[in-house]
C-alpha cells in the first residue's frame, strides 16, 4: 500500500495521521481532531464533521451546507497558528486557505474544543479572532500577523 | 386631496422579490423558491421602532445599533414573474394567495401614518389613483384595515423566530455583521440574502425534509433558467447552490 501526504499539512502520511481519527480513533491532542476536520471536509467525510460537534452544538449543524461548501471548494491548505490544551479544553487557532468561485478565499478561526470521556470535541469557534477585519488590510510583508500568532506576516497568514 | 387606489390587475407588481410572512412562506413552499431576505434600518429611519419589533437590533462594529428585518422571501429576480401569475395576468392562487399580496398597495413593515407614498403606483404600474378610484386612505389610516392588520399581526408573532435565527446567523457566521455595517453605510442601503437551509437547522424546525423537497425541484428548475445570463449569475449561484441542499436536506434520514 503506498501511503499518501496527509491533507492537513502535517507532512506526515494520512494512513499515521488523520486516517486514523477519521476511521473512528480518537483523536490524542484538540489539534489532532482539528486537522481531522479539515481532513473531513477535504475528502468529503462529513459523518466526522458531523459526530465531533459538541452534543450542545450538534443540532446547530448545517450538514446540507457543509457537504455543499465541501464540493463546491478546492482546498489548498491547513496551518495550526497556535494550538494549546488545558486539562480538558483545548483553543486551536488556524488558518484555512481555499478556492471558490475562482477566488482565494481564506477561513481564520480561533476554535474550542472539549474534551468529554477522552474524546475531544468541537464546541465553538470564533472567525477572525481579535475583531480583525474580514478580509485582511494591507499590511506590511515583515509586519507582525494581524491575527495575533506573534509571528512575521509573511510567515504567517501572508505565506 | 385624499389617495385613491384601485388594481386594474395589470400583473405589474407580481414580478421580483415577494417578502411573506413565515406562515404563507411554509404554505406555498411548493411554489416559491424560498430565502431570507435582510435588511437594515438605520436609527435615523421612519419606521425604526416598529423595525425594531418586526425584526432584531445589532450592533455593528462601529458600535452603532441598527434594526435588522429578515424576511422570509420568495427569491426572484426583478423581472421574474411570480410563479402564479397567470399568462392572463391574474393571480393563479387568487383564494389563497399570501398576506403581502393582500395587503397590496400597504406594508405593514412602516407605520399606518406613514404608507401615503406607497399609494403612488411605480415606473410602469397601472395602478388606477384616478378619481374614479376609491379612497383607500383617509387622515394618514386605512380604511379597509382587515389585512394590513393580520399581516401586521403574523409578522408579530414571527418575531421571536426571526430573533433565534438572527441570533444563530451570527453565532455562526459572524461575517455577516460587517456586510450588515456595509449595507447601514450605503446611502441605498442593500439586501442580504441567506439560505432556507441555515434557517431550518436554526429553528430546528422538524417539517424541514418535507419543505426541502417541496424546495429542491424549485431550486433547480431555476438555476437551469438563470444558467447562462452574467446579469443573473448572483441568482445563478444561489440557485444551484441550494438546489443541491435542498436536494440533501431532502433526502436525509
Ligand atoms: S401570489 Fe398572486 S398576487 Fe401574489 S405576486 Fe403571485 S401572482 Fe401576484
Ligand atoms: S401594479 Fe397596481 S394595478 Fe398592477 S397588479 Fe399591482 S397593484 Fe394591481
Ligand atoms: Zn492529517
Ligand atoms: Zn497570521
Amino acid at each position: 500500500m503506498t501511503s499518501s501526504a496527509c491533507p492537513c499539512c502535517s507532512g506526515l502520511s494520512f494512513e499515521t495521521c488523520c486516517g486514523p481519527i477519521l476511521a473512528g480513533a480518537p483523536a490524542a491532542t484538540a489539534e489532532a481532531l482539528m486537522r481531522s476536520r479539515y481532513t473531513a471536509f477535504v475528502r468529503h467525510d462529513l459523518d466526522h464533521v458531523e459526530r465531533t460537534h459538541a452534543p450542545e452544538i450538534r443540532e446547530d449543524f448545517n450538514r446540507a451546507e457543509a457537504e455543499r461548501v465541501a464540493d463546491e471548494c478546492d482546498w489548498q491548505r491547513l496551518d495550526v497558528l497556535r494550538a494549546t490544551e488545558e486539562g480538558d479544553e483545548g483553543t486551536v487557532e488556524f488558518l484555512i486557505q481555499f478556492r471558490r468561485d475562482g477566488q482565494d478565499m481564506r477561513h481564520h478561526e480561533r476554535a474550542s474544543f472539549r474534551r468529554i470521556d477522552g474524546q475531544w470535541f468541537y464546541s465553538a469557534g470564533e472567525v477572525n479572532p481579535k475583531g480583525e477585519p474580514r478580509r485582511v488590510v494591507k499590511v506590511g510583508r515583515n509586519e507582525p500577523c494581524p491575527c495575533g500568532s506573534g509571528k512575521k506576516f509573511k510567515a504567517c497568514c501572508g505565506r | 386631496m385624499e389617495p385613491r387606489f384601485a388594481c386594474t390587475a395589470c400583473g405589474k407588481c407580481c414580478h421580483g422579490l415577494l417578502p411573506l410572512t413565515l406562515t404563507d412562506a411554509v404554505a406555498h413552499a411548493v411554489r416559491f423558491p424560498l430565502a431570507l431576505v435582510w435588511t437594515v434600518m438605520r436609527s435615523n429611519a421612519k419606521s425604526y421602532d416598529l423595525a425594531t419589533r418586526l425584526g432584531t437590533t445589532v450592533r455593528l462594529p462601529n458600535r452603532k445599533t441598527v434594526a435588522v428585518l429578515i424576511q422570509p422571501s420568495a427569491y426572484l429576480p426583478n423581472h421574474f414573474p411570480c410563479p402564479a401569475l397567470q399568462p392572463d395576468n391574474l393571480c393563479g392562487i387568487h383564494a389563497d394567495k399570501p398576506s403581502r399580496c393582500r395587503t397590496m398597495p400597504f406594508y405593514p413593515y412602516r407605520e399606518e401614518k406613514d404608507q401615503a407614498d406607497l399609494l403612488v403606483p411605480r415606473k410602469g404600474w397601472e395602478c388606477d389613483v384616478s378619481a374614479e378610484a376609491p379612497v383607500v386612505y383617509r387622515n394618514h389610516a386605512i380604511l379597509d384595515r382587515a389585512d394590513f392588520d393580520r399581516e401586521r399581526a403574523e409578522l408579530l408573532e414571527q418575531a421571536p423566530v426571526m430573533r433565534t435565527y438572527a441570533d444563530y446567523v451570527l453565532k455562526y457566521m459572524p461575517w455577516i455583521v460587517n456586510d450588515l455595517a456595509k449595507m447601514a453605510a450605503a446611502p441605498a442601503g442593500g439586501k442580504l440574502v441567506t439560505s432556507l437551509s441555515s434557517f431550518l437547522t436554526a429553528t430546528r424546525r422538524t417539517d424541514a425534509r418535507e419543505l426541502a423537497a417541496a424546495q429542491a425541484p424549485l431550486m433547480q428548475a431555476l438555476a437551469e433558467r438563470t444558467r447562462n445570463d452574467p446579469a443573473l449569475a448572483d441568482f445563478h449561484k444561489n440557485y444551484a447552490g441550494w438546489a443541491k441542499e435542498m436536494e440533501r436536506l431532502a433526502q436525509r434520514p
